[in-house]
């Protein structure tokens, strides 16, 4: 029984609706990888141009990762890029005086501010989130163009470049990495198997990945830039706060039915307003690294960045009406963003059909978790004989189901 | 003019709500559907109104037999049907929703003025066209919802508890209206639990009990007791009716509440429930009995006054309440009991989710799985397993996982609110032997049901709520559904409130 329990949960978990995203990205880069083969260009698989398609992606799934936290408790956060500027022309206005340290602590805070003043608006006033992120986003922009005079600004002191770079630039081989969690993956799998009530399959996977691993760690070593590991820090532990633990639980709860959440005893506040502040420390952490990488933010610097982290979450099988989203699944789905906007320069497609083949590739998911959902409500429905709960009366709930 | 002959519905999940019912409505009067929740009167307005097909027999519609596809066949055929909540386009002016279903290019023709003025001294009623519909008043919205199914023709209009929610002057004002129509030759078909309003307003009346027709005939044969009876029925207690021992005098009480208030409709309630004690709170739709559980569970913010479990007063919000030993069972489980995305065992574990997790923070999932194993064993739950998404169960299981949320984290206090609304039988009984289970077992159960048949089955003491007030107390084997109904309805020992109601 328990093993035949986990089998359905592995195949459920690789279902085109809940591991669709993954399948995505290997068949983009399966087809750039052919076409620049036929082509005769250089091989798309080199370790340079991994490292590059993860480094360039690394911010944005950094956000990415957060955002899906706002949205998994069923709120929306627009404010997210122009909060990543003004940290960004915080820290640049303030290293050369300060020294690193201290302006990148105030960096995060105004972050982790901005994160406050969205959560207490759209929690206890009661605003839509749109609509305050929205005026967040276009507050925060201004105290941007205040802070930089409506001017590029940069860090022009040598050591305070020095410190930044510091920060951000520099590549670590991957294979230790690798390598610890090929040991990680082979140890948890040993817990799984020696475990009573545990099955065959899911520690035999395990302890596989594991081999896997390790054995790329001893053949091929890819370098991966420090932003990269940032990201891979970031959303392991998001993960496994999300995936494990009481919070992350409770978190799902509340972005799925928030009235049955507050009635079960969970303070819906804290852990909606939470999670706007951790988005907005986030942010601010993302725009620290930005200003690390570029010594300068311009006025309008990441402004749009936003909705590449929307349709990231989006890509990854977010809902937008809350309680359901993975953090592993939106960063990959910003991968997906990148490969294809890598793959256009690489393969020297011309930039002008990038939009319209994006565009479509976001509403061609978004179409798959939508009919992917209904398919399996209807064969829930169907299996047991029965009627959904509360469809009685409110035909509605069903269409509701249905777009999440 | 409408005629309804052996028509049956069942639905998919093995639930009869209807059985071999007929139903006549005459043009020019105003016939009342009356009958307890769950007689089958939502589903005949449903079949009526072409939402539901009927599984068998014929719907006849002057004379002729007919089955619509869907409710806009019926609007077009002129039955129109005026739901308990007003589905209005807020934002837009009366004008323009009483011409909602109009064609025409323009979106205000000036003819639509002219026939909403005829329309308006047809009725008799007064109401400024440009004023925009969620500036109004309940009783306005639903005198605006009248004139809209007026609009398209209707020559029979079903109405819903069209008055559960207005004051008593707006009441009038929907009373006078249907009068004058009726005059005219519309025929209403008239649904209210409210049976001052029926015998007052209605020539005719259906009884309907358990998915048939019990009792037809001319309301004018009938007095509140009569129809009481009719609905009550005597043959037919569908969960038997125990001596519930009274709980000793000496007993503390577990749970006191003291001069609660709130603007949600809960005025000076004050009662306390000892352990081992099952408290009724009877009351009719909107009389309050669902606000006095939020109210006293914490989570109405706007509400006053005093909560104690034990000798303890507990904060007013969910959180304390939870810690303090309450459980609530909501009535709408789907919207406040149930997180639909979640399988059976994360929804019985939410409420008491610290107390399965290593160091209060990392759920152990393999005990989750067992306490919702148990909790299918124990309550009998009819799913493929702890996994089961809530989707797939039917109402009555969905309703044993509500339960069992509250079942194994140490819940003394248990407030119930409708705990077998929608709810099958055998799954009834069930669900108040459960309710029995909790009491004997020392805790407090406080139930609020409007079927006052199952909490004389459970209870040992019984309150009547009306207005969002408590205004009578009884010994659940000293009372009668009859005697609670009355109470409830107003029709007390002293002839207040509701003896007014009726003129």
């Amino acid at each position: 029984m328990p093993a035949d329990s986990s089998r359905r949960r592995l195949a459920a978990a690789l279902r085109p609706g809940n591991a669709g995203v993954v399948y995505a990205l290997v068949l983009i880069v399966v087809v750039l990888t052919a076409t620049s083969a036929q082509l005769g260009r250089p091989n798309y698989l080199s370790s340079t141009n991994i490292t590059n398609i993860l480094d360039q992606s690394s911010l944005v799934a950094i956000l990415a990762v957060f955002t899906t936290v706002v949205l998994i408790s069923g709120n929306f956060d627009l404010s997210i890029a122009s909060i990543s500027a003004f940290s960004a022309a915080t820290v640049l206005s303030l290293v050369s005086s300060m020294g690193l340290p201290l302006a990148m602590a105030i960096a995060l805070g105004a972050g982790l501010i901005c994160g406050v003043i969205n959560g207490v608006i759209v929690q206890l006033v009661g605003i839509n989130a749109f609509i305050v992120t929205l005026g967040t986003m276009t507050a925060v922009r201004g105290l941007v163009l205040i802070v930089t005079d409506g001017r590029t600004i940069t860090a022009k002191d040598p050591a305070a470049q020095r410190s930044l770079i510091t920060l951000q630039s520099g590549y670590w081989p991957s294979s230790y990495v690798t390598a610890v969690l090929g040991v990680l993956l082979l140890a948890a799998a040993a817990v799984v198997l020696l475990r009573r009530n545990r099955s065959l399959l899911t520690g035999g996977i395990t302890a596989a990945a594991g081999v896997v691993l390790i054995a790329l760690s001893l053949t091929s070593s890819v370098r991966l830039s420090k932003p990269t590991y940032y990201l891979i820090v970031i959303a392991a532990v998001t993960w496994v706060v999300l995936r494990y633990t009481v919070i992350g639980r409770r978190l799902y709860a509340v972005g799925s039915n928030a009235e049955a959440a507050r009635l079960s005893g969970i303070n819906v506040n804290r852990y909606r307003i939470g999670a706007f502040v951790l988005n907005g420390l986030g942010s601010g952490f993302v725009g620290v690294l930005f200003a690390a990488k570029l010594l300068a933010i311009n006025p309008t610097g990441l402004q749009g960045t936003e909705l590449t982290v929307l349709a990231a979450a989006i890509l990854g099988g977010t809902s937008l009406f809350g309680g359901l989203g993975s953090v592993l699944k939106s960063v990959v789905g910003a991968l997906i963003l990148f490969t294809l906007d890598n793959g256009f320069n690489v393969l020297n497609l011309g930039a002008n059909y990038q939009g319209v083949i994006v565009g479509t590739v976001l509403i061609v998911a978004a179409a798959i978790y939508t009919i992917a959902g209904r398919q399996r409500q209807v064969r829930g429905v169907r299996d047991s004989g029965a009627r959904p709960v509360g469809s009685e009366d409110e035909p509605d709930s069903e269409k509701a189901e249905a777009l999440r | 003019m409408l005629a309804l002959e052996g028509v049956g519905k069942a639905f998919p999940n093995g639930t009869v709500a209807l059985r071999d019912a007929r139903l006549t409505v005459e043009s020019g009067s105003v016939h009342g559907l009356v009958g307890a929740n769950g007689a089958g009167k939502s589903t005949m307005i449903k079949i009526i109104a072409g939402a539901h097909a009927p599984s068998e027999g014929t719907v006849r519609w002057k004379g002729e037999g007919v089955s619509w596809r869907d409710p806009g066949a019926a609007r077009n055929a002129g039955i129109a049907t005026i739901m308990q909540h007003v589905p209005l386009a807020p934002t837009l002016t009366v004008l323009e929703n009483v011409f909602l279903g109009a064609s025409g290019p323009w979106r205000l023709p000036r003819t639509k003025r002219t026939e909403f003025a005829r329309l308006l001294d047809r009725v008799g009623y007064h109401i400024d066209p440009d004023a925009e519909v969620s500036d109004l008043a309940i009783g306005e919205r639903q005198m605006v919802a009248i004139l809209q199914a007026l609009a398209t023709g209707a020559e029979l209009v079903v109405m819903d508890e069209p008055t559960a929610s207005l004051a008593e002057g707006e009441r009038q004002v929907v009373f006078d209206v249907v009068r004058r129509l009726s005059a005219q030759g519309t025929a209403f078909l008239y649904v209210s639990h409210f049976l001052d309003e029926v015998l007052s307003l209605t020539d005719h009346v259906t009884v309907l009990r358990d998915g048939t027709v019990v009792e037809e005939g001319e309301t004018a044969a009938y007095d509140e007791d009569r129809l009481v009876k009719a609905i009550v029925g005597r043959d037919l207690l569908a969960v038997e009716r125990r001596d519930t021992p009274s709980v000793a005098a000496g007993v503390p009480a577990l749970l006191a509440v003291r001069g609660l208030s709130s603007p949600a409709g809960v005025r000076d309630v004050s009662f306390e429930v000892r352990t081992g004690e099952v408290l009724g709170l009877a009351g009719l739709l909107g009389s309050g009995r669902s606000e006095i559980l939020h109210a006293i569970y914490g989570a109405d913010k706007r509400a006053r006054g005093h909560v104690l479990v034990g000798d303890r007063t507990v904060r007013r919000r969910p959180r304390a309440a939870v810690a303090a030993g309450m459980a609530l069972v909501p009535e709408d489980r789907g919207a406040q009991g149930l997180v639909a995305a979640f399988p059976i065992w994360k929804n019985v574990s939410l409420p008491d989710l610290s107390s399965l997790a290593s160091g209060r923070m990392l759920p152990r999932e393999t005990d989750e799985r067992a306490r919702a194993a148990r909790a299918i064993e124990d309550l009998g739950i009819v799913s493929s397993g702890p996994d089961a998404v809530m989707t797939e169960l039917s109402g009555g299981n969905a309703q044993k996982v509500v339960f069992a949320k509250w079942l194994y984290g140490g819940a003394r206090v248990f407030m119930l609110d409708e705990p077998t609304a929608g709810v099958d039988v055998g799954a009834k009984a069930d669900i108040l032997e459960l309710v029995r289970g909790f009491a004997a077992e020392g805790g407090a159960v406080l139930m609020v049901s409007s079927e006052f048949e199952e909490i004389l089955a459970v209870a040992t003491r019984v309150l009547v709520v009306r207005e969002g007030r408590i205004v009578a107390e009884r010994a659940a084997r000293d009372t009668s559904e009859e005697e609670l109904l009355m109470l409830a309805n107003g029709f007390g020992e002293l002839g207040e409130g509701g003896a007014a109601d009726a003129g």
